[in-house]
């Protein structure tokens, strides 16, 4: 139960970020729902993960994942740079990050 | 220097106010001094998406909420310093650093194109 909130948690970070993109090119109540909502509801199942699991390693799962989706998504239909280095340094972020919520 | 860093430097700076306050938070007044403080954070995430690729934004938020949780284990909350945590956190400022300089380098390709 507790990796299925995890993965909840993680599809409404993904939620939040197509908020922020769009909340960030137009203000409008439905962008903030969705940015606000996502990020909120995101939250509420992290929170009920760590009932179940242990903190350090479903934060940095939920991280990890959360922000690689949030670039893919940006470059696949937001239209940002795909170049090598880009991707390279993404990359070495999401490791960096999943890597140190692990290890703390 | 495009003046969306300023609002990456300020988003970063108020998401480790609301990370302190979740550790240290003990009454209702104090959740929603943190309330507000998220509130503030997120606007500023998307005023500094308004000119930056949101990717380079998020992926730098999350970057700088997980150094400065780890720094504040080790410094305020006398956790562990180990030889793993001290990697990760270099890995992860120098994916930042190529990051922001790359996306500078495609910018001014845009601009000389």
């Amino acid at each position: 139960m507790g990796w299925f909130f995890v993965f909840l948690a993680a599809c409404f970070e993904i939620t939040g970020v197509i908020g922020l993109k769009s909340f960030s090119q137009r203000k409008s109540l439905k962008h903030a729902v969705l940015f606000f909502g996502g990020f909120g509801l995101a939250f509420v199942f992290l929170y009920l993960s760590f009932l179940s699991l242990q903190v350090s390693v479903a934060y940095a799962v939920w991280i990890g994942s959360g922000t690689a989706a949030a670039v893919l998504i940006n470059m696949i239909f937001f239209g940002e740079s795909k170049s090598k280095i880009r991707i390279v340094s993404l990359v070495i972020i999401v490791v960096g990050v999943t890597g140190l919520k692990a290890v703390s | 220097m495009n003046k969306g860093w300023i609002f990456v430097i300020l988003t970063c700076l108020f998401e480790l106010f609301w990370v302190l306050g979740f550790n240290i938070a003990s009454t209702w007044w104090h959740w929603a001094i943190i309330i507000t403080i998220i509130m503030i954070d997120f606007y500023f995430l998307a005023k500094a998406c308004e000119s930056l690729p949101t990717g380079t934004v998020y992926a730098i938020f999350a970057a700088a909420g997980t150094v400065g949780t780890a720094l504040m284990d080790i410094y305020i909350f006398e956790g562990s310093f180990s030889l793993a945590k001290g990697f990760f956190m270099g890995m992860l400022v120098f994916g930042v650093i190529l990051l922001k300089r790359s996306d500078d380098g495609a910018k001014q390709e845009e601009a000389a194109s």
